[in-house]
């Protein structure tokens, strides 16, 4: 995209202007200066609306049952925040194993959900928490709405944030005796674009799992959740026949291809010796 | 040399580079840095095919472009054959052959306009069929890369001693495998570059990253048309070399071309994806190994077959069988050994020299079948390795000379200090869980003091110490980012007596420098350091003479300590360098004190079978490298490294550790990580985010240990250790895995998926 113009509004209804104008948001660039270095023509030109002015995304705090994060919270920050990992631990466990610190102080949680990679590390995480986000501007003009992040992907590198949207913040119900987790496998332990990962979380009451939730990331056309694992989950014991059976129903949801980072069969054999791990480890912790 | 070696403060001393100021604070003027007056910026187009006859060069729109001063194709610029095997040309005029293939270039006002030049040259090709799978190559009646050949053969080597069946017959346990060297780049940091710049007179001014100043003349002259003695090179800072810049690549006489056209400087820099994409590579190999040994150990035989891919143009991976040789002959005692190695041509991209040189592609099969044969023998790897390591005066069966040889003790010292023995019985229990541990060794042997390949292996100095009692020491050797400056520097200090802050190394512009071969085999060092002492040694002495008559002693009474002239019984200080030097220039004699010298070091060039003592030295080590394998998701984690090396006598322990290090994580990435994936001769991940490095959180402790060897003939003993300490990781790791996970792996790298899949798929060998 051949880049127009720099802006750096300093308030939201500057940014929500500028976006309605055809703007498009870049917050760390992580994502979007790669994006922008490989294919520096491509697509029509436009002005880029930095978001890193904005206060009002940057906050983490407890509001109506919710942990509400802002979009501009920075992986860094995700990894570290008392309240996120009281809260939501499996997401600063999903920040722990993101890229590096450099690119941890930059990277933020709206960009990770709104450049929509299948492979982007805080989705699963976030779908497991039964994560909402809150989206302004567009037609709605500064009205916000809410959408499930479950409903958020809707094709490779596509989200339902529609054009002029801006992601201001990520919602996560509180809930209390939820556990989770999150687990990513690559060709080499730091730095590295997730090959698969998987994130899982779930009650455990009297032996049995309840509200369990398991999601997929670089298996598909988006980050997913696995209906065929959670329906084996729902209600099962917490016993090793039920880890392996989910495991092995994972995989049904799965749909992996080959590139140059991995072949589609290592994907699965990774999903499921990681979805074993995530679900014994929600049952252990 | 039998004078004592006892230190006085410069050799043995730890001290930081000296150029490392310079570097940390960003000042050190890289190739990117070089701008001229009116320097324009070239850009080269390259082929998008593999194979294909160029049908028509469309320039037009690219010379319409405002600020484009040229366009050139092979129909503008002499073709002239360069390359070890002459089947290169700066531009390509009627074929290419493969993706890197220089089909234009482009002179801008600046770099954004050239590639955008680039980018609107319209070039029709009729595309035609390829071949990229070397043993499809080597096969009679295949597609040829080059039609005028007979066939794809485009170098072969034999070499034998003793008698390979009369091993075989003496053998209770032989043991054969087939093992493949994958593609690894070199990933310097700072990428390839060169700046081109005629003077009125048509003398030609080049501001290059070679390793290899001199030859880089010559050479370049035939290609261009310029004579010799009017091309000066002036060497940049050299952002990461390893032996990617040992040879002559076509963009560079691609930027004399373009100076040439415009009659204004033209720089030519790589971004990341040319360098990753047009460099050359690590050469890969496909070897069969085929091995013996006595009951007790005893190495009986080893034959080597092997075919290198040499891409469709030939630069110095050609030549690798040259050193891998001698590791197949020489690693270990082996009274009867053959090789035979056939290079054939593909439309592939082709390698050069890296760190190592074709010896990481030898040491792995020759120390994993050693592995293997200790088992069917069921004895110890470390003792079989033992049994058979050479003693210092021993000549092996290719006639290398071991003067000074540490092998055993670095064996030794490698295993006491890694725990091996209670490690290797722990290990051997295999544990609960996907976690599994093991504990495997490998040592190599290498080059310390240069190859002779040319008819002189020599470098030149001229040191001068000044009226203040400064040193210049002017030497022939290249900085490439290891340190030699400061290890010349500590060597001349250490025979001069004169302290190292006091010294200023210029090293970097052959119209100032003497003669050298280059900076390659782990030469520098030795053949340089000799140097350098010896014209330290002769100014020195005419120090201590001046000395003498200026004082009216006996020179024999004096020393030069500190950079004081002092009287060797009691160390009294009685004058100082600084005013011995004006003295001589106003009063005594009217002179200065600059010697010159030029070492050659005692090694042969080798006869037409490969036999001779090509360096004057050798270099050993042992790495034992102890591993986690997650025997589910395939990921492998070194735990701690030992790396024991016999570098001789060690200059500057704090650059060799440095050295050590650097050479460990390359070997660890090419064991485990690091894979350039080339296929139908295209490079499918040609950017950091899908080239995995070995980085900073992966590195496990490397504990680094000397077997000081005093070598004869080594400045102060000392020997080379550029190379060594990649050579001997992957074989280590491998043999660890094997112990971790009851799996041999016999290729490479040890990606995690390659590993879960392997051990997934349950019995058997790969
Ligand atoms: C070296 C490296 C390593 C990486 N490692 C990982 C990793 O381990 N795991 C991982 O998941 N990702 C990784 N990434 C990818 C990237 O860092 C993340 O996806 C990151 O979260 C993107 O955030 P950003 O703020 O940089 O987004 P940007 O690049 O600024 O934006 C990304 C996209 O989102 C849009 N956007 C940004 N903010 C908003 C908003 N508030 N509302 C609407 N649209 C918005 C932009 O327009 C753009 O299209 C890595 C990237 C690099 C360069």
């Amino acid at each position: 995209m051949p880049v127009t113009a720099f802006h750096a509004p300093s308030s939201l209804a500057d940014a929500l202007a500028l976006l309605a104008a055809g703007g498009r948001p870049v917050a760390g660039g992580t994502d979007l200066v790669v994006e922008l270095a490989a294919a520096p023509d491509g697509g029509p030109p436009g002005a880029l609306v930095s978001l890193h002015r904005l206060a009002e995304l940057r906050s983490v705090a407890v509001e109506d049952g919710d942990l509400v994060m802002g979009a501009g919270v920075t992986v860094a920050t995700l990894r570290e925040h008392p309240l996120v990992r009281e809260h939501a631990p499996v997401l600063a466990q999903a920040a722990d194993r993101f890229a590096g610190p450099q690119v941890r102080n930059a990277a933020t949680l709206g960009g990770n959900l709104c450049h929509a990679s299948p492979a982007a590390d805080l989705a699963p995480p976030l779908l497991v928490l039964d994560a909402v986000v809150v989206l302004a501007g567009g037609e709605g003009g500064e009205a916000e709405r809410r959408v499930p992040v479950d409903a958020f992907f809707v094709g490779p590198r596509r989200t339902a944030r529609l054009p002029g949207e801006l992601l201001t913040a990520v919602r996560v119900p509180l809930r209390g005796g939820r556990r989770a987790s999150f687990q990513k496998g690559g060709t080499r332990p730091s730095m590295d674009i997730s090959v698969v990962s998987v994130a899982a979380s779930a009650e455990l009451r009297d032996g049995v799992l309840r509200h369990a939730r398991i999601a997929l990331g670089a298996v598909g056309p988006t980050p997913l959740r696995s209906p065929a694992a959670e329906a084996v989950l729902e209600g099962a014991p917490a016993t090793a026949a039920t880890v392996a059976a989910a495991a092995r129903a994972v995989l049904r949801d799965a749909r992996p291809i080959d590139d140059v980072r991995a072949s589609a069969a290592y994907r699965l054999h990774l999903l499921g010796v990681l979805a074993q791990r995530v679900i014994r480890d929600v049952i252990d912790r | 040399m039998s004078e004592s070696t006892r230190p006085r403060g410069a050799v043995g001393a730890p001290i930081p580079k000296l150029d490392a100021p310079e570097r940390v604070t960003g000042r050190i003027r890289y190739i990117h840095e070089i701008g001229l007056p009116r320097m324009l910026h070239g850009a080269v187009l390259r082929a998008e095919v593999p194979h294909a006859r160029i049908v028509r060069v469309d320039t037009s729109r690219a010379l319409s472009l405002p600020g484009v001063r040229a366009v050139l194709t092979g129909a503008d610029v002499p073709l002239v054959p360069f390359g070890h095997g002459r089947d290169n040309t700066a531009l390509k005029a009627d074929f290419v052959r493969c993706i890197r293939d220089e089909v234009a270039a482009v002179a801008a006002d600046t770099e954004e306009i050239a590639r955008e030049a680039c980018r609107r040259i319209r070039v029709e090709y009729e595309p035609l069929p390829a071949i990229f799978d070397p043993e499809e190559a080597a096969r009679p009646g295949a597609l040829r890369v080059w039609p005028e050949r007979e066939d794809n053969l485009a170098f072969n080597y034999h070499y034998d001693h003793g008698d390979v069946a009369a091993g075989e017959a003496e053998s209770d346990a032989v043991v054969e495998g087939t093992y493949r060297l994958h593609y690894v780049t070199h990933a310097c940091l700072g990428t390839s570059g060169i700046v081109a710049a005629f003077d009125s007179d048509g003398r030609l001014t080049l501001h290059s990253v070679t390793q290899v100043p001199f030859l880089y003349r010559r050479d370049m002259s035939r290609i261009v048309g310029v004579p010799p003695e009017h091309i000066r090179v002036i060497q940049a800072a050299i952002g990461g070399g390893f032996g990617s810049k040992l040879d002559i690549y076509p963009y560079e006489p691609i930027a004399i071309f373009l100076a040439r056209a415009t009659g204004r400087p033209v720089r030519i820099l790589f971004d990341r994806g040319e360098e990753f994409r047009d460099s050359p590579t690590r050469q890969p190999a496909i070897v069969h190994l085929r091995s013996g040994a006595r009951r007790d150990g005893t190495l009986t035989f080893r034959t080597a077959r092997l075919l290198l891919d040499n891409g469709a143009h030939t630069s110095w991976g050609a030549t690798t069988p040259f050193v891998m040789m001698q590791t197949f002959s020489s690693l270990y005692r082996v009274p009867h050994a053959a090789f035979d190695a056939e290079v054939v041509y593909t439309h592939n991209p082709y390698a050069g020299s890296f760190r190592g040189y074709g010896n990481l592609q030898a040491t792995f099969p020759i120390e994993v079948q050693l592995d293997e044969l200790a088992e069917s023998l069921g004895i110890d790897p470390l003792e079989l390795r033992l049994r058979n390591a050479q003693v210092p005066g021993e000549v092996t069966g290719q006639g290398l000379v071991f003067q000074s040889c540490g092998l055993a003790e670095c064996l030794r010292t490698a295993a006491a200090a890694s725990g091996w023995e209670e490690k290797r019985r722990a290990y051997a229990q295999a544990g609960e869980g996907p976690l599994r541990r093991g504990i495997g060794m490998a040592s190599m042997v290498h080059t310390g003091g240069g190859a002779k390949i040319y008819h002189s292996d020599g470098c030149g100095t001229v040191l001068t110490v000044d009226d203040f009692g400064s040193v210049t020491l002017v030497t022939g050797a290249t900085e490439i980012g290891q340190g030699s400056e400061t290890v010349l520097a500590q060597i001349a200090a250490e025979e001069l007596g004169i302290p190292v802050d006091r010294f200023t190394v210029v090293n970097s512009d052959t119209q100032v420098k003497p003669w050298d071969v280059g900076v390659h085999a782990s030469r520098t060092t030795f053949i340089a350091g000799n140097a350098a002492r010896m014209a330290a040694n002769k100014a020195r002495r005419k120090l201590l003479d001046a000395a003498a008559e200026q004082l009216g002693v006996p020179a024999g009474d004096l020393e030069i300590r500190d950079g004081d002239v002092v009287r060797a019984s009691d160390g009294k200080v009685l004058t100082d360098v600084g005013r011995v030097v004006r003295k001589l220039h106003f009063a005594t004699r009217y002179d200065v004190v600059t010697t010159t010298a030029y070492y050659e070091p005692p090694s042969a060039m080798q006869d037409p079978g490969f036999k001779g003592n090509v360096s004057p030295t050798y270099s050993f080590a042992t790495h034992v490298v102890e591993v986690e394998v997650d025997v589910e998701t395939g990921v492998i984690r070194p735990l701690r490294v030992t790396a024991v090396h016999d570098a001789g006598r060690v200059i500057n322990p704090l650059g060799a550790l440095g050295q050590v290090e650097g050479g460990v994580a390359m070997g660890l990435g090419y064991a485990m990580t690091e894979d350039l994936v080339i296929r139908e001769g295209r490079v499918l991940n040609g950017s950091f985010r899908d080239y995995k490095l070995f980085t900073a959180p992966e590195m496990p402790e490397v504990d680094v240990r000397w077997v000081e060897t005093a070598d004869p003939d080594g400045p102060f003993g000392a020997k080379g250790i550029g190379e060594a300490p990649a050579i001997c990781i992957a074989p280590a790791v491998v043999n660890a895995v094997y112990q971790a996970t009851g799996r041999r792996f016999r290729s490479l790298p040890l990606r995690p998926e390659r590993v879960a899949l392997e051990l997934a798929r349950g019995e058997g060998e790969e």
